[in-house]
């Protein structure tokens, strides 16, 4: 019953662990609670909805069945729970307002993108990666960590950024995007049902960085609460 | 075929250039909020040495211009009423030798005024310059201080210390110690109501404590601080201990009344003794 998932998971190490590394920032959150915060707590969704695609995507692959259209739908929901992150933690209303409008901008653009990437929607086994939608949520994502980042020397507030949680979860998100920004969009060619692109060892670099992300989400939670930080 | 490998190649050298990026704005955050705290902290070292600096000058203004007080009541106004005594000695032994009665009382009654002024001025010139402090040690300044109170006051102060020897420390220390006490048991008599007052003084091989305990009807530091009414007291008596690097602890204990603890690390005298206070001399003090 299981010779097919442990068949693909031997064959395909790497993007296995990065789907059952997740376990570890999700048990991490539950254990010491950080759920509580309002930036962890999407977080935690995030995690949670994470795992529960990333399995439904593997045993679709190990199926071998066209799992790509989780990967699509995951796009807009990924940046709407990461994204909000930032909303409980940047203090002015024009970088709220901005998050909020790209949260929808980016949902339409998924949409545009979903049906102009697919020629037709209802044929799932030839259906295919976006085309721009990563590339531009990676973008944004990088964004929000800079601005967070920027935020963060001009505030103060915080006098040892090691034992700060969520800037260790920033650090995992901005290179975790860093890696995909330049892959994403060649995904679209490479990842189709004839598979007629090998992109090598840069095909596994997301995947790398996906478990590095995981990582510094669970430091970043182990040290949740966070110490000597100066509240507002 | 070869389009496809360089184009691999350039994915990854793209990809690893971007991780570079984000890597170097992860270490460069970390290194410029550092440095930025290490900054904010040494100008707020500045700024608590400075104060402590303006602090530590006020105070020593203010221990110059008691000795300067100090020194004209005992030079100046204590040789005139010497003088104005032993002038109404004169003239009481010729109004003596008229046999007017009348003029004979008026005489005593000047001649006992006139002492009377003196032992004012005394006591005077004794409070605003601790002279057995400087000469004696703390614990013989503090004997003397309990002496004069009992006298003045009906009020039972103890004193105990947990060495019969008390070492001598550097002079700043002593003087921050005896006006400490000085506070403390003038705020109990004035504040506190209280009918006892326990002095205690303790030394290890780090740290001096005073503790001046009383059974009045005790107060809670946190509030006076909070509503401003702290005053003069409380706050002479951080801003003195904050010079000498000293801490202070106020208590409730649980039978009533009010305890404050303060404690210093110790500061031994170097080997030049202090310079006496008498005969007064015109220079600054430094403490």
């Amino acid at each position: 019953m299981f010779d097919s998932y442990f068949a693909y998971i031997v064959n395909n190490p790497i993007s296995s662990i990065a789907v059952f590394v997740t376990v570890l920032p999700l048990t991490l959150t539950i254990v010491r609670r950080a759920f509580l915060d309002q930036s962890l707590r999407l977080l935690f969704c995030y995690l949670v909805a994470k795992f529960i695609i990333d399995l439904a995507m593997l045993h679709f692959a190990a199926n071998r069945t066209n799992n790509i259209i989780f990967y699509n739908l995951s796009i807009p929901l990924f940046y709407a729970l990461l994204g909000g992150m930032f909303y409980f933690k940047f203090a002015e209303r024009p970088q709220k307002r901005f998050l909020i409008a790209s949260m929808i901008g980016l949902f339409f653009f998924c949409a545009w993108d979903l049906v102009n990437s697919n020629e037709d929607l209802h044929n799932m086994r030839e259906h295919r990666v976006v085309l721009y939608s990563k590339t531009v949520e990676g973008v944004l994502m990088i964004l929000l960590i800079l601005l967070y980042f920027y935020e963060i020397i001009k505030s103060l507030q915080i006098p040892n950024l090691l034992t700060f949680p969520f800037f260790w979860i920033c650090s995992g998100l901005l290179l975790y995007y860093s890696s995909l920004i330049f892959i994403a969009p060649v995904i679209h060619y490479a990842y189709t049902w004839n598979n007629t692109m090998d992109l090598g060892i840069t095909e596994v670099i997301p995947s790398i960085f996906e478990i590095i992300c995981a990582l510094l989400f669970s430091i970043g939670i182990y040290h949740y609460p966070p110490k000597n930080y100066a509240k507002q | 075929m070869q389009n496809s490998e360089e184009l691999k190649w350039a994915l990854l050298i793209a990809s690893l250039a971007m991780l570079a990026m984000a890597f170097c704005m992860i270490a460069f955050v970390m290194y410029y909020q550092k440095r930025r705290f290490e900054e904010e902290k040494r100008i707020s070292d500045i700024e608590k040495n400075y104060n402590r600096l303006l602090l530590d000058t006020a105070l020593n203004s203010e221990e110059t211009e008691r000795r300067r007080i100090a020194q004209d009541l005992h030079d100046d106004i204590g040789t005139m009423l010497s003088l104005t005594k032993l002038s109404l000695n004169q003239l009481s032994k010729l109004v003596g030798n008229s046999g007017d009665e009348k003029e004979e009382s008026i005489m005593k009654k000047s001649q006992s005024l006139v002492e009377e002024t003196i032992l004012h001025v005394r006591r005077i010139t004794r409070d605003l310059v601790p002279t057995t402090l400087e000469r004696f040690g703390l614990m013989e300044a503090i004997e003397e201080f309990i002496h004069k109170l009992e006298e003045d006051n009906n009020l039972v102060i103890a004193f105990q210390s947990n060495t019969e020897e008390f070492p001598r420390q550097g002079q700043k220390l002593e003087l921050t110690l005896y006006r400490i006490m000085q506070e403390l048991v003038n705020n109990a008599i004035k504040h506190a109501s209280c009918t006892k007052i326990d002095i205690a003084l303790e030394i290890d091989e780090e740290m001096i404590g005073l503790r001046v305990t009383d059974n009045g009807v005790g107060f809670d530091p946190e509030k006076i601080k909070e509503s401003n009414l702290a005053g003069l007291g409380l706050l002479g008596i951080e801003s003195r201990l904050a010079i000498v690097n000293g801490t202070v602890q106020y208590e409730q204990p649980a039978k009533g009344g009010s305890s404050a603890i303060a404690r210093i690390p110790v500061n031994p005298a170097s080997g030049n003794k202090p310079e006496p206070l008498h005969p007064f001399r015109r220079e600054r003090v430094n403490i």
